[in-house]
């Protein structure tokens, strides 16, 4: 960056200012090292040991266990499943939705625009009771297509209102071209559209896809046989048995933390341009 | 203009592309926002097959009881102390980085990192940190290691939640500053200086009106945020010791699914969702005034 930062105090006060920072930022990482830490020691080691200690050998006893004992792996697949699905419906019905609301100024596209924007002031969390009632009365409870379509449901407003604003960004000309070549307006949206969205798209997928594979209140209602379950309300299990496995509990951690990890490292620019706009979600 | 050289029937096209999202939305939220109205003016239980009508009963209830008031109370002092710091540190770390600070990208990435990691596992790893962890630190330097068992106190709960909640979300709210902070003109600071105004007067009369619209974002978010809490209180105090740790969703899932009144946790969701509303409404048009159009 070019920008010269002529506001920054140089000298003394700024060199406390930064040492203090990165003291700070040891504090923070000490929690995740010690999930890390535990994570690799044995059963032994935590019972007896310093909690402190760093483990004699690496050892991935306690991996292995939470994929055999605990099945994480099913648990795992389930949430890849519906973070993507989910992410994948919402990402179609949120850019079709926008497009036509931005491109069709007749009254009806303009109330859906308020309809959609009244939701984000909504809280879902809010009205978990009702929510649950409404999938229970479809025979929505404990099948993956009522989890999948409560995150729809739950997250489209946002994503509406996100590519809303996005769209204004895609030219009019490009369209008018392929409606001239004979594009049905499916066509248009699908194959000029869509393309050009692929910032405002990568946006919502990160913005999205951390808020539903972290998801615990509607998912722990939402799923209640063991095949079924996401990855969170299994962990969540874990630490509630009076036995806590605890090992296998700080393994499960890093298995579900890392996936969300990844995917931030390389989203991390578009993560970071739609915070501002996703945080009005609140 | 465009529509002109449209036909009609593309506007039904439109249509088609709207309204899958509108029934779903509409089954999934908006839906249950009236049948939870319908709920909270009866008497069910969540099985039964009747329901009683009893009119405002449950609201009255919701205002009466003792405990729905520690709920609420617990809630509100979550929530007034969380935005208050979280917004502070998180605009001072944010200030920091924005300077000439060695290793800038690394600092980012480790106080943002602990969002990514679900509120559920943070109310775990926190309760392992004050009852294990902490105590052998404080040990090993010859404190006392009981003054770091946060949770087992009802004086202490609050102060282990928010400091749980902040390790969280602080490196969020800071990355929205930073943002902000990076768009500010270095022009302005630059006129600022000659007009003789020090770092103070600089950041009190050309940062703060520059981002009033990043503080806007933040404290809607954490204070909306915080009176929602509930993922967090799950793994870690269960709402305890005693009540003393049970914020208003948290009460309101053990009265609807644990003690089967669903009639009354629907009146305390609708209260709770007119608050959220209110709330957020308040503050946007308190925050919006202070905004510089640019």
């Amino acid at each position: 960056m070019n920008r010269k930062n002529i506001s920054k105090e140089t000298g003394f006060g700024k060199k406390i200012a930064d040492l203090l920072v990165y003291i700070w930022a040891a504090v923070c990482l000490f929690p995740v090292f010690m999930i890390i830490n535990y994570s690799f020691k044995t059963k032994r080691e935590i019972y007896i040991g310093n909690p402190i200690s760093i483990p004699q050998k690496l050892n991935f006893d306690n991996y292995k266990n939470a994929f055999e004992k605990l099945n994480i792996g099913v648990m795992f697949a389930n949430t890849v499943f519906y973070t993507i699905c989910s992410v994948l419906i919402l990402v179609i019905l949120c850019s079709a939705a926008a497009w036509a609301i931005q491109r069709n100024k007749k009254r009806f596209f303009r109330f859906s625009y308020y309809y959609f924007i009244v939701g984000i002031l909504i809280p879902a969390q809010a009205l978990f009771l009702p929510i649950y009632v409404v999938g229970y009365k479809l025979n929505l409870v404990d099948t993956r297509i009522g989890v999948i379509l409560m995150f729809v449901a739950t997250n489209l407003s946002f994503g509406v209102f996100l590519m809303t604003g996005f769209i204004t960004t895609v030219p009019v000309e490009l369209e008018e071209a392929a409606r001239i070549d004979g594009y049905s307006l499916y066509q248009i949206f699908f194959r000029i559209v869509l393309p050009l969205l692929k910032p405002a798209i990568a946006t919502l997928i990160i913005l999205q896809s951390f808020q539903i594979w972290n998801e615990y209140l509607m998912s722990s209602l939402f799923v209640s046989s063991n095949d079924l379950k996401t990855i969170t309300v299994a962990i969540q299990g874990l630490f509630s048995q009076q036995t806590s496995d605890y090992t296998t509990a700080f393994a499960a951690i890093i298995i579900s933390v890392t996936p969300i990890a990844v995917l931030f490292m390389f989203l991390q620019k578009y993560f970071i341009k739609g915070l501002t706009v996703g945080a009005v979600k609140g | 203009m465009k529509k002109a050289i449209l036909p009609a029937k593309s506007d039904l096209q439109y249509v088609s592309l709207v309204l899958p999202g509108l029934i779903i939305f509409t089954a999934g939220l908006i839906v249950p926002l009236i049948m939870g109205i319908g709920y909270s003016l009866t008497d069910w239980n969540g099985i039964s097959q009747n329901k009683t009508f009893t009119g405002f009963l449950n609201y009255i209830r919701a205002f009466t009881d003792p405990e729905v008031r520690s709920a609420w109370l617990f809630t509100i002092k979550f929530t007034v102390v969380n935005t208050i710091i979280q917004n502070t540190l998180a605009l001072l770390l944010a200030v920091v980085l924005d300077g000439k600070i060695p290793g800038k990208k690394i600092l980012r990435t480790i106080f943002f990192f602990p969002c990514l990691i679900s509120a559920v596992i943070v109310g775990f790893v926190w309760t392992k940190m004050y009852n294990n962890v902490l105590p052998a630190v404080f040990d090993a330097m010859g404190l006392d290691g009981h003054l770091c068992m946060l949770f087992g106190d009802e004086k202490t709960v609050l102060q282990g939640l928010l400091i749980a909640n902040n390790w969280q979300w602080v490196g969020y709210w800071m990355l929205i500053y930073l943002a902000a902070l990076q768009s500010v003109p270095a022009e302005l600071y630059e006129a600022a200086r000659v007009d003789g105004a020090n770092s103070v007067q600089r950041f009190r009369h050309v940062t703060i009106p520059m981002i009033a619209s990043a503080i806007t974002v933040c404290t809607v978010g954490i204070t909306t945020g915080s009176l929602k809490v509930y993922d967090l209180l799950v793994t870690s105090t269960r709402g305890g010791p005693g009540r003393a740790s049970t914020s208003i969703i948290y009460y309101i899932y053990s009265a609807a699914i644990g003690g089967r009144q669903y009639g009354f946790g629907s009146a305390l969701s609708v209260v709770l969702t007119v608050v959220l509303l209110a709330v957020a409404v308040v503050q946007l048009r308190m925050l919006r005034k202070n905004e510089v159009q640019m």
